[in-house]
């Protein structure tokens, strides 16, 4: 019988009559940890082969955020100035109390409003230049572990298929398997989880150059109301909530209610739901050739809720030494430990801090915050840093004393 | 022999209400058995996994999840 030889393609081998493709680095997850470990993967090493893959249609979309970003994290990344996915430059915070008492906070570079249809795409194009393959509408279904690195099962548009990975960065989000498939704890508990909800809402009133965020048990409890500008008269009006504090209601009916009391006019249109985990990192970002990056290892920080500088920083880090592991031929659990030191040095440990912050703030009530309010708005406006309001705030309100004393102990 | 031994108290266990469900994925990581899974075709909980335990249900932010007689 005559053998028929077909060339197997560069990168791919047949195993178990399959044929499987081989990669150095795969990363799951197309969002702001993925896109920026793609990019940063494929940059540190020319010769390494890493693939993203997204499991949704399209990079960016389906947004499931707030979408506000500080201005000197982004800056460590993209250019926002002129960029196309700006929505909005922020140059203010203003705070509303529960008793509607405005304060106003900061001035000049604060952050951007972004649309993240286009923010991640722009990321993802990065990611593609420094030599990175981008496959959409593809998910991993499992994994097992195989010759030292990781056999994972994928389905895409062809069907499905095998890929051999040398470390699998899991920038899987909040609903992330890759944690779990790799038998890393990655699971939360109800008074960490925010519920979340969001519209777009137009033909309101507002200053569109600032973010607002409204502390109230009555509309928010345990987290905030948000108002971010998409521009004049747009924005995403959204609250965080736990639901443990809840009275029943879920955050939808929450934020319903919220824009009849203040929005009754707005147009209404997107909603959008999630989930913010307000925790600190998980105890095990890494085991043998899996790092996990961004929401996938709770990497949000607790007291804002804000988690996309924090994903690309991670995305960046677990990027740098998942490249470096395979370049040294050594994937283990131990040399990748570095990066989850890296991590809690880097911001890891401020987040346990916050997380006490958050803690002892939860136990205060809607007194407090009007009464906070008041003596703030009593401090000039070019005074009002942070330090100094919370010095006013010892000063006035000494039951915060033991929040300062958790936070500097 | 007494009514309590003979009759079992329906063990209740999550569904997932898939008109209502966005698939943000919030309940996967509140599942202490991991047992909510996101497929091709929505979110799905385990049958046999779930515990019961109703920690998914209040968090949902669209009231997608609901406790069954399993």
């Amino acid at each position: 019988m005559r053998e028929v030889h077909r060339p197997v393609p560069r990168g791919r081998t047949f195993h178990g009559g399959r044929l499987v493709r081989h990669v150095d680095i795969l990363v799951v997850g197309g969002g702001p940890a993925g896109c920026v470990a793609a990019w940063e993967a494929a940059a540190a090493a020319k010769a390494l082969d890493v693939l993203l893959i997204e499991r949704d249609r399209a990079i960016g979309a389906p947004v499931r955020c707030a979408e506000g970003v500080g201005s000197k994290g982004l800056r460590e990344f993209l250019d926002p100035d002129g960029a196309s996915w700006v929505s909005r430059k922020i140059s203010k915070v203003i705070f509303w109390a529960p008793d509607d008492t405005e304060v106003n906070v900061g001035g000049g570079d604060v952050g951007y409003v972004l649309d993240r249809t286009r923010f991640e795409p722009a990321l993802a194009d990065e990611a593609r230049r420094a030599g990175a393959e981008v496959e959409i509408r593809t998910e991993a279904l499992s994994m097992a572990r195989e010759n030292g690195g990781w056999r994972v099962r994928l389905a895409g548009p062809r069907g499905e298929s095998d890929v051999l990975a040398k470390v699998v960065i899991g920038a899987d989000g909040v609903e992330g398997m890759v944690g779990r498939w790799a038998g890393l704890d990655t699971r939360v508990p109800s008074r960490d989880m925010e519920s979340c909800a969001q519209y777009v809402v137009s033909n309101i009133d507002f200053d569109p150059d600032a973010i607002y965020l409204h502390f109230a048990e009555q509309w928010a409890p345990g987290g905030y109301a948000w108002i971010f500008p998409r521009g004049e008269g747009v924005a995403n009006v959204g609250l965080g909530m736990v639901a443990l504090k809840s009275d029943g209601r879920n955050a939808r009916q929450y934020l319903d209610s919220y824009l009849e009391r203040y929005f009754p006019n707005g147009n209404v249109t997107g909603l959008t739901v999630g989930g913010v985990i307000v925790a600190t990192t998980v105890k095990r970002t890494v085991t043998d050739g899996v790092i996990l990056a961004g929401d996938a290892a709770h990497m949000i920080n607790p007291l804002s809720g804000g988690g996309i500088v924090n994903a690309m920083k991670a995305g960046r880090m677990a990027a740098r030494h998942a490249a470096a592991a395979v370049c040294a031929g050594d994937t283990a659990a131990e040399r990748l430990q570095r990066y989850h030191d890296e991590w809690m040095a880097l911001l890891g440990d401020d987040h346990l801090k916050y997380y006490r912050i958050k803690d002892a703030l939860s136990r205060l009530d809607d007194g407090f915050y009007n009464g906070l309010a008041r003596t703030v708005n009593g401090i000039p406006l070019e005074k009002r840093t942070l330090g100094r309001i919370f010095a006013h705030a010892l000063i006035n309100h000494p039951m915060l004393l033991p929040v300062a004393a958790r936070f500097f102990v | 022999m007494p009514a309590t031994l003979t009759t079992r108290k329906p063990h209740q266990i999550a569904v997932v209400d898939n008109d209502l469900c966005d698939e943000c994925g919030l309940c996967m990581p509140l599942c202490p058995p991991e047992a909510i899974h996101m497929t091709r075709k929505g979110l799905l909980v385990d049958k046999e996994a779930c515990t019961g335990c109703v920690k998914c249900i209040a968090p949902c932010p669209v009231g997608a999840l609901f406790m069954v007689d399993g």
